[in-house]
């Protein structure tokens, strides 16, 4: 075969190749996601955050309308009580938190087209308040109060330790639990302690962290309430 | 009519008598009919292999990737079951349980179609009337062992109760998930099945015997579930609709079922503990180590009731745990050994002989605290020990046959595992490489001077145990490691007579029914084939002790978590923990060993989250199936 003729398959071969993958480009691609949701967890009392874990924490179900079988997406909650997703396709979604720290609120129908914020008013299971966390000696020591809004008991109440702000039940170094298991006492100052001789290794002295006081109520799948975290030297 | 009308019709009528006659009845000569195969023996054993290879047995070849993971160059690090449980970490990663871990679904319902062929044709079989019923009974067992497999992976599953005949539309296929009592109780019901056609004869293939083993376990198992469901409580349509999850008041039915399984192996009289009366702990722990280096050995099969076999070296036949999990010093040129290391917690669980039926944490100080995890301190005062495993002297024959303690012998070599030193001012020098000469004696933190001469703590390739611990049972003693692929052929006993004791003592105690004083002699008779002299109560606590250190590395502790909801509260952001042991040079010229317990260092916490405890059905979008919680 002449040469000439063989770089002019040559070349028709590399432009079919080239139409091939430019035609394919136009054909396959569907738009991005051009929408969002975002929010808060409000206590319905209080108006403020409601805190949350970030692992393993409260989620958000999502179902995409026009799918059978649906497959749900499950949006993450952060610590401060904040959520956002800005990448999902517009549409109507079933939305419903889910596996959360609050009474449980019905599923609601939601038309998500831009940016669209939606906030949930809940009652959290517990209020952990008037938290005082500081360092006596070679202790941390919490001291807070628990006001109920449900008449499960208590299961337990926990100090958290770890250098990254996001810490929680899910996310920790050091955990000093108490198991309770009767209703909150109002107005009873809980106390939690946590050694810290017993965990140089882990929390060492001269450094910071952070630290967090949860209580966890007795009802199935429920998550812990928080009070906010605060950064110590020990 | 004219003659070329004639001529046809003659021809027609030619064609159709020829098409009326046999001949056009040929057999197909690319496929075997069902009378080819099961009209001869050879033809049953043949479709028989193929089914038992399929059989989701959890032996030395199931890994996090799933069964018979044999295939050519099965390079997964060694990661299985065992690691994601309390009893081991592996050397290089500490990852949980992920999504797509420890599946089986598709291969699952392959297992079904070819198990349900055999049971279609069994009623035109041209055989005797024992065949046809072993054959059932063998079949049934097959099935209910395939979805005992899918039951406690994924909950109630699509019961496919006989093959499916495809005629053109895919959607007549598709049949939705049953509950998961549904399911169970089919499990419970082919075991019934399969007893009542089996042979009591034992031997490799389905027996009586291993059909009440599988019923003894599964009825167990289920009835754990129902127990324990609610300490992990589930939500969504799979909770709602049943598919998941089981009423507490089943319990007490399931347990029953456990128990009268487990009596009828008890009182068969054609099963025993291996060598149950061993004169002492070291002679204990040797026949321990036999009874799993080979089981068809030494009269080890007396303990045997169901074995998978590994006769051929190579791709989908041998396995990798010599090369995997050897001993850095013995691995015989293969580059990566030493990944399963079995942590201080399961040493822990251990009885010790001067303590019958107590927990005893190993001590390391003279305070007794064995809750400080926080490393070397040179103001503690460490109980100083002549030799690096004098510290588990009195500790159960069984944590000796089970893992390789330091400077203890393995294949003619002293296993040196050693994480360091302290030097004589006392300042301590651990996981660093360092030696340092007094009066003319060279001492090495790693207790040797190179990688190939010790097996403990040095991050090298990943080659060295981080806990102390190095792993012995099941492991070859007789010869040296192949460095290749798929090159071990030790056989594993699915059902031993140990566990059927366990399991009929847990049922009794857990269900406060059944003949109390036969279940406490079930777990004194095992513990008295591990040299204890001392029996112990029947307990919850005593019987789960036994049988984490009885069953340890046999795959059954990743289903106890599950099955009683342990999972999520023993790994919590957990970490693992390790015993070093360090070579104190303050107590020179003697040679003394101080012990430090730590979390195993650079290994990541682990947490379990509930949905783990249901895998996730794969393929949704095309099966139609609802979905388990949370994912």
């Amino acid at each position: 075969m002449p040469l000439k003729i063989l770089i002019m398959n040559k070349l028709l071969l590399g432009l079919f190749i080239i139409s091939f993958v430019f035609f394919s480009c136009e054909k396959d691609n569907y738009d991005g996601p051009t929408a969002g949701l975002s929010g808060t967890f409000i206590d319905a009392l209080t108006n403020k955050p409601i805190e949350q874990d970030i692992i393993n924490g409260t989620t958000i179900e999502l179902l995409e309308k026009g799918y059978n079988p649906v497959t749900p997406q499950y949006l993450i909650v952060k610590n401060n009580g904040s959520y956002e997703n800005s990448q999902l396709f517009a549409n109507t979604y079933t939305v419903r938190p889910v596996r959360g720290n609050f009474i449980d609120i019905p599923a609601q129908e939601v038309v998500i087209k831009g940016q669209t914020i939606l906030d949930f008013v809940v009652t959290p299971y517990i209020r952990v308040k008037e938290t005082n966390i500081s360092k006596v000696g070679t202790k941390v020591i919490a001291t807070f109060k628990l006001e109920q809004n449900v008449l499960n008991p208590i299961r337990k109440i926990s100090l958290y330790a770890h250098s990254d702000s996001r810490l929680g039940d899910g996310m920790r170094l050091v955990v000093s639990e108490k198991t309770i298991n009767v209703a909150a006492v109002p107005n009873t100052i809980y106390t939690i302690e946590m050694d810290l001789t017993s965990n140089s290794s882990t929390l060492k002295p001269g450094l910071g962290y952070y630290f967090r006081v949860g209580a966890l109520i007795n009802v199935p799948e429920a998550k812990p309430n928080y009070a906010p975290a605060v950064k110590m030297v020990i | 009519m004219n003659t070329n009308n004639i001529k046809i019709c003659t021809l027609l009528a030619i064609v159709f008598l020829l098409g009326c006659d046999k001949v056009l009845d040929l057999e197909p000569t690319d496929r075997l009919t069902a009378n080819a195969i099961f009209g001869d023996p050879k033809g049953v054993e043949i479709y028989m292999a193929n089914l038992y290879s399929q059989l989701p047995i959890e032996d030395f070849t199931y890994m996090k990737q799933g069964f018979n993971y044999n295939q050519s160059g099965p390079n997964n690090g060694g990661q299985c079951s065992s690691m994601v449980t309390d009893e081991a970490t592996h050397s290089e990663s500490g990852a949980g349980v992920g999504d797509g871990d420890f599946q089986w679904w598709a291969d699952g319902y392959k297992l079904m179609r070819d198990v349900n062929i055999l049971v279609d044709v069994i009623p035109t079989l041209k055989i005797s009337d024992q065949e046809r019923r072993s054959l059932i009974g063998e079949s049934a067992f097959i099935k209910a062992f395939a979805y005992f497999g899918l039951v406690k992976r994924y909950g109630g599953v699509p019961l496919i109760k006989n093959s499916q005949v495809y005629s053109g539309d895919a959607e007549s296929l598709k049949v939705p998930r049953s509950t998961e009592q549904e399911t169970w109780d089919y499990v419970l019901s082919l075991c019934d099945t399969a007893i009542l056609n089996l042979g009591d004869a034992t031997g490799r293939r389905a027996t009586k015997w291993a059909a009440y083993a599988l019923k003894s376990r599964a009825a167990l198992h289920a009835a754990s579930l129902a127990k324990f469901g609610n300490l992990a409580p589930q939500s969504g349509i799979a909770v709602t609709e049943k598919l998941v999850g089981l009423e507490t008041s089943l319990a007490s039915n399931y347990y029953k079922a456990a128990i009268s399984a487990s009596e009828a192996i008890m009182k068969s009289g054609k099963f025993q503990l291996f060598k149950p009366t061993p004169a002492n702990p070291q002679e204990a722990a040797e026949n321990y180590r036999l009874l799993f280096q080979d089981p068809n050995a030494n009269g080890a099969t007396v303990e045997a009731i169901f074995t998978k076999g590994h006769a051929v070296v190579g791709n989908f036949q041998g396995h990798n745990y010599d090369i995997w999990f050897q001993p850095a010093q013995t691995a015989n040129g293969w580059p990566h050994p030493g990944r399963m290391n079995p942590t201080l917690d399961l040493a822990d669980s251990y009885e010790s002989y001067t303590n019958p039926g107590k927990n005893t944490p190993i001590v390391t100080t003279m305070d007794n605290n064995t809750n400080d995890y926080n490393g070397y301190n040179p103001s503690q005062n460490y109980i100083k020990y002549n030799t690096p495993n004098e510290i588990f002297k009195d500790k159960d024959a069984r944590l000796w046959a089970t893992s390789i303690l330091p400077g203890t012998i393995w294949k003619d070599k002293t296993i040196i595992i050693q994480a360091g030193y302290v030097k004589p001012d006392g300042v301590a020098v651990i996981r660093t490489s360092a030696n340092m000469t007094i009066s003319g004696t060279t001492y090495y933190t790693y207790g040797a001077p190179n990688t190939s001469l010790y097996s403990g703590f040095d991050g090298f390739g990943g080659n060295n145990t981080k806990t102390g611990f190095g792993f012995k049972k099941f492991m070859n003693q007789l010869s040296p490691v192949i460095p290749g692929w798929n090159q071990s052929t030790s056989d594993f006993m699915e059902f031993r007579y140990a566990e059927i004791l366990l399991n009929f003592a847990e049922a009794v105690v857990e269900s406060g029914t059944g003949d109390a004083i036969a279940a406490a002699k079930a777990i004194n008779d095992i513990r008295r084939r591990a040299a204890h002299k001392v029996d112990i109560a029947l307990t919850v606590e005593n019987v789960q002790r036994e049988r984490k250190v009885e069953l340890a590395f046999e795959h059954k502790r990743f289903w106890d978590l599950i099955r009683r909801r342990e999972f999520h509260t023993l790994f919590n952001s957990s970490s693992m923990h390790s015993l070093m042991p360090l070579l104190d040079l303050r107590a020179l010229p003697a040679t003394k060993y101080i012990f430090v317990r730590v979390n195993a260092p650079n290994i990541n916490p682990r947490t379990f989250i509930t949905r783990s405890y249901y895998r996730a059905i794969p393929g949704i979008g095309s099966n139609g199936l609802v979905q388990n919680p949370e994912y």
